[in-house]
């Protein structure tokens, strides 16, 4: 008999059903995460009692930690499920909906308000044309670097499940999105936009919002400098203001 | 755009370390010459007695009052706005976020005692000064003491942690290098203000 992995995965029928625990126990092989366990789940949707139920609903797409799209609650921290190795995890595995954001069905979820706040922080550059190679705006060689490091975020939204003060009780846009407009404010063409986007920032739900729990850096799974980038934010929207008040 | 949020934000966040923080090192200071015994506290008392009357209502009102008030009900509303969760991210900045809430929940209702019973009733209303005597008497009670000691000691950490949210919040502390040494550094602080405490409300027990 091949070892067993029990999951205790939160499920829901509905955006507005309520949510129950199922049990189900998957084929050990070395080398197992979460994602491939919830395809042999997929496969065979019996839980530990016998009973054949529905199969589990998630989203999941790259499997090597790029796309974003099966960010999930892994035994109560929020992570991608393509990654977790059952290994690393303590029995019985327990999988539940990132619930800061809206849940669709079983583990999936609406991300769609990180891509409504892009949208407000002007999380793009506003072009005009386009250049002959040589004559192009280049990159500040100096920053590029933090640049790619803030480009590599794939709005997974770990961060947002994370931080205590993303959910229904507040109004705060996320870390993620936050940390993009100073992406788009290092850009050479994307920072004539930067006082539009720390204005932005300054206004209700913006970084003010930030209460420094530092939650997002530590479960960022690209390890992105997410607190230095937001405390840089701080001091730009400080000397911003200050430019509000004097420059009229 | 007037930015309302983030100004009133900044506010808080001005109030709490410069004007708070200075009414804490106040009470800090002048509590501690209860350590000399009945003499030294009573003396520091009458000294405060030498400010002229209006200076000093003056003073309550624009440098305790008002900004404890604004601080206090704003930081309720920045309260309800978080949902801690420090058994599911147990990292020490979480947790201090965690208790930097659960002490602002204690001090709301510590503060409206000990500004409502000293102040206002005590020292407004029967017109009894403060003296040594008067909080040697008032100690006996040990639920007080232990009250009065933890609301201390939740004043001291929200203050001490105030300062590393403070310098991130102001964008001084950026990288995570400065961040450790300020927060060690206001971490220190705390346990000393703390230990301070501890000898000063002692010193009811032992004169």
């Amino acid at each position: 008999m091949a070892e067993k992995v029990r999951f205790i995965i939160e499920r829901q029928d509905a955006p507005d059903a309520k949510p129950y625990n199922q049990e189900f126990d998957v084929d050990y092989r070395p080398g197992l995460n979460v994602v491939a366990s919830l395809m042999e789940i997929q496969k065979n949707p019996v839980t530990v009692d016998g009973k054949k139920v529905p199969p589990v609903v998630w989203e999941c797409n790259c499997l090597e930690k790029v796309c974003g799209a099966c960010m999930m609650v892994i035994n109560g921290k929020a992570q991608q499920a393509c990654c977790a190795l059952v290994d690393n995890l303590k029995k019985p595995i327990k999988l539940q909906p990132a619930r800061t954001f809206p849940v669709i069905r079983d583990l999936l979820i609406d991300r769609s308000r990180m891509f409504e706040a892009l949208k407000r922080i002007q999380g793009w550059i506003e072009l005009d044309g386009s250049w002959e190679n040589r004559d192009a705006p280049i990159q500040n060689p100096y920053t590029a670097r933090t640049a790619y490091e803030i480009s590599r975020c794939m709005t997974c939204g770990c961060c947002l499940e994370a931080c205590p003060n993303v959910g229904p009780q507040s109004d705060f846009i996320g870390p993620a999105p936050t940390v993009q407009a100073y992406l788009f404010n290092l850009h050479p063409l994307g920072k004539f936009d930067a006082p539009k986007r720390l204005n932005v920032l300054m206004e209700k739900g913006g970084i003010t919002s930030c209460g420094n729990s530092q939650n997002c850096e530590a479960v960022c799974p690209k390890s992105i400098k997410l607190t230095k980038y937001l405390a840089q934010l701080n001091r730009d929207v400080n000397i911003q203001a200050l430019k509000n008040i004097f420059d009229n | 755009m007037i930015h309302t949020t983030f100004y009133l934000r900044r506010l808080h966040s001005l109030c709490g370390l410069l004007v708070l923080g200075m009414v804490l090192f106040e009470h800090i200071f002048t509590n501690s010459m209860a350590i000399l015994g009945p003499e030294g506290l009573n003396t520091a008392l009458e000294m405060m007695e030498l400010i002229p009357k209006p200076i000093f209502i003056g003073l309550e009102i624009g440098g305790i009052a008002i900004p404890l008030l604004f601080h206090g009900i704003y930081g309720i509303y920045i309260a309800l706005q978080a949902k801690n969760n420090p058994q599911n991210y147990g990292y020490v900045r979480n947790w201090n976020f965690a208790l930097q809430r659960w002490t602002a929940w204690f001090l709301v209702v510590f503060l409206i005692w000990h500004v409502g019973y000293l102040r206002c009733y005590v020292k407004g209303v029967t017109g009894t000064p403060i003296s040594f005597e008067l909080l040697q008497n008032f100690f006996q009670n040990p639920v007080v003491v232990v009250l009065y000691v933890i609301g201390m000691w939740a004043a001291i950490f929200h203050f001490c942690n105030g300062i590393s949210t403070f310098c991130m919040t102001w964008g001084i502390t950026k990288g995570p290098r400065s961040q450790k040494v300020i927060s060690c550094i206001s971490m220190l602080l705390c346990a000393g203000m703390c230990l301070i405490t501890l000898v000063f409300m002692g010193s009811y027990f032992v004169y």
